[in-house]
């Protein structure tokens, strides 16, 4: 029985992603930095003590992304800081996801003030312009160091929204399917209606929505560590990246340029990966784009 | 008609509690709005810390004891008023500011905006029609990797490669600080200058995201059953292309296109500040980083309400021009 769920899981969602083009790029791309963030560490030692006689080496076979302002190896931040950078995403894609998905049912289901309040609320969080709010949300948090939990949910409240209303409407045009309707003169409960009959269909909406989400999540909080607005690992990219503009003036050093740069390649190979993904499983589950990469 | 009343006055509701939301966060951050004013007072006049911070205070109209209820009462009435509060560290009225910022701000997004809307447009139709070729591959794959780029990024890229390295662009600024504002030909010519850098850090994302939405929409449309029966009737391409096609393709991005407008307001934060654009956005990041409650309140409020109004315009345009949704 497992055996054949576990197939089933297979031919549904792996077996279709493998075979598009678009996703298989995106997951080889993405499972290059989850392995560098995993095992990357074990491998790399990070040596932070700076070293000032090697400041803004080139890159060499010694250090493959050359050095920084105080003279640590680039390459070795690098990797230790995709950890922080991973988790902190998929932290915050996945809060995203479940405040999505929750408010989006509840919505979809309730009637009455209790749905037209939640609408409103939704509707809140659709207008307030996130990046903004991110930012004076995080400034109050500014002096505090928060935790990877918290700057992940940080990042979430300004995320889950458009998630939510898409869900909504699924969730508004499913329940009155002949099915829901069983389950209710049944007497099933509204949990088990809820979270058995609806959320089963939505089930590949919000795996979509998830990897669409990685893409919004990994920008906000590279841009919020890039801003400086939330103390954490020195060694996060967008930490890195503030570093490596203004706080050593590698911006004006014609010597500097790597420092950014190799900061700046990997943030945005990471992100593509994510929207190769993204696109992929697009294309997949949207028949109407099939077949047409 | 109706249709349009409630949706104002639903969006009126939601626009309240956006503005008392952020009231209340702003309210919550660390920190005395006056305490870099008394810093100076007490440096100034060499007295004790307590006292300078009481002087603060009074010169800045704050009572430290007052209820946050009281506070916000009057924050409403003002902004009622049209009157959108007091910049502590600029030391003058938010709508000063905004009246400075506010042009500049509008200036570079709406020229953006809408330039990076025609392009997209153009090469995401233009795209999906040449599916599968290299062309398509071409124009998808660029758009692609740029949207992969955060903006703030792609700001600084500009900012590095044309202002530090080409220096053919300005390093910050609207204009020549020795210049002064006039009609004159040589100055628009300046502004336009200055405005470059801002006006592709803006652009390039947006028209990539432009093109990439368009062939979608066009890809989807061209599966649709009409579009079939079209070419069995015999009709040319060129017509089923464009009346059939980009018509329908284009109607859901026109109302986005408002909604846009109106976002980049408040996303264009991040670009202004790294250029030291002096826009609305520049104000924005500077209120955050000095702890300037009412500068940040004010412009926030300001950049909600550009929300909620766009998405009122895009609402009842996109009701005008698609048949199905009827006013009623």
């Amino acid at each position: 029985m497992r055996k054949k769920r576990f197939l089933d899981f297979f031919y549904d969602y792996v077996q279709p992603l493998i075979s598009n083009k678009k996703s298989l790029a995106g997951s080889i791309i993405l499972l290059f930095f989850v392995l560098m963030a995993t095992i990357g560490p074990m491998i790399v030692p990070l040596n932070m003590n700076s070293d000032f006689a090697n400041r803004y080496q080139r890159p060499s076979l010694q250090h493959p992304f050359g050095t920084d302002y105080f003279g640590v190896d680039i390459f070795q931040q690098i990797v230790h800081g995709s950890r922080s950078v991973i988790s902190l995403t998929l932290f915050a894609s996945l809060f995203a996801v479940i405040i999505g998905t929750v408010v989006g049912v509840a919505r979809g289901y309730l009637e009455g003030i209790g749905g037209k309040l939640l609408d409103a609320i939704i509707t809140v969080f659709l207008v307030i312009p996130s990046f903004p709010a991110l930012l004076i949300l995080a400034a109050i948090f500014a002096d505090t160091k928060l935790n990877t939990v918290e700057v992940a949910l940080i990042v979430a409240i300004w995320l889950w929204a458009p998630l939510a209303k898409q869900i909504a409407a699924q969730v508004l045009t499913v329940k009155s399917r002949e099915f829901v309707e069983a389950s209710r003169m049944l007497n099933m409960g509204l949990g088990y209606i809820l979270f058995s009959d609806i959320a089963k269909l939505l089930i590949p909406y919000i795996f979509v929505n998830f990897v669409t989400q990685l893409k919004s999540a990994m920008e906000f909080s590279i841009g919020l560590m890039f801003l400086g607005l939330a103390k954490f690992d020195p060694t996060h990219w967008g930490v890195m990246l503030n570093y490596a503009l203004y706080q050593a003036g590698a911006l004006y050093t014609p010597k500097g340029f790597h420092y950014p740069f190799f900061v700046i390649l990997n943030i945005v190979l990471l992100i593509y990966g994510g929207i190769l993904l993204a696109q992929g499983i697009e294309e997949v589950f949207n028949p109407k784009l099939r077949g047409h990469e | 008609m109706k249709y349009v009343v409630d949706r104002l006055v639903y969006l009126i509701i939601v626009l309240l509690i956006a503005i008392s939301g952020v009231f209340v966060l702003v309210n919550k951050m660390p920190g005395d709005p006056a305490y870099g004013l008394a810093v100076s007072i007490a440096q100034q006049r060499n007295m004790e810390m307590e006292r300078a911070l009481e002087i603060a205070h009074k010169l800045m109209g704050i009572d430290p004891h007052e209820p946050l209820i009281v506070r916000y009462g009057r924050f409403i009435s003002n902004l009622l008023k049209g009157n959108f509060g007091y910049s502590s560290f600029y030391q003058t009225s938010v709508n000063e500011i905004i009246a400075k910022a506010l042009p500049w701000t509008l200036f570079v997004i709406s020229l953006a905006t809408l330039v990076s809307f025609l392009v997209g447009i153009y090469l995401g139709s233009f795209a999906a029609q040449k599916r599968g070729t290299i062309i398509d591959l071409v124009i998808s794959g660029i758009a692609s990797i740029i949207q992969a780029i955060p903006p703030f990024v792609l700001a600084v890229l500009i900012l590095f490669i044309f202002a530090v390295r080409l220096r053919v662009i300005p390093l910050g600024g609207a204009y020549p600080v020795d210049m002064e504002p006039s009609f004159s030909l040589s100055f628009i010519l300046k502004i336009i200058h200055h405005a470059l850098g801002p006006m592709f850090a803006t652009a390039i994302p947006q028209m990539a995201a432009w093109a990439l939405a368009m062939r979608g929409n066009t890809s989807q449309i061209m599966e649709e059953d009409y579009i079939r029966f079209a070419q069995a009737r015999g009709l040319k391409d060129s017509v089923i292309a464009n009346k059939y096609i980009k018509n329908n393709a284009m109607l859901p991005l026109i109302a986005s296109l408002a909604i846009s407008i109106g976002y980049m307001l408040g996303g264009h934060t991040l670009v202004e500040s790294i250029f030291n654009y002096p826009g609305i956005g520049f104000y924005f990041g500077k209120a955050i980083a000095v702890r300037d409650f009412g500068l940040l309140t004010g412009l926030f409020s300001l950049i909600v309400i550009g929300v909620i109004v766009a998405t009122f315009i895009a609402e009842i345009v996109y009701a005008l021009i698609d048949p199905r949704v009827k006013l009623k």
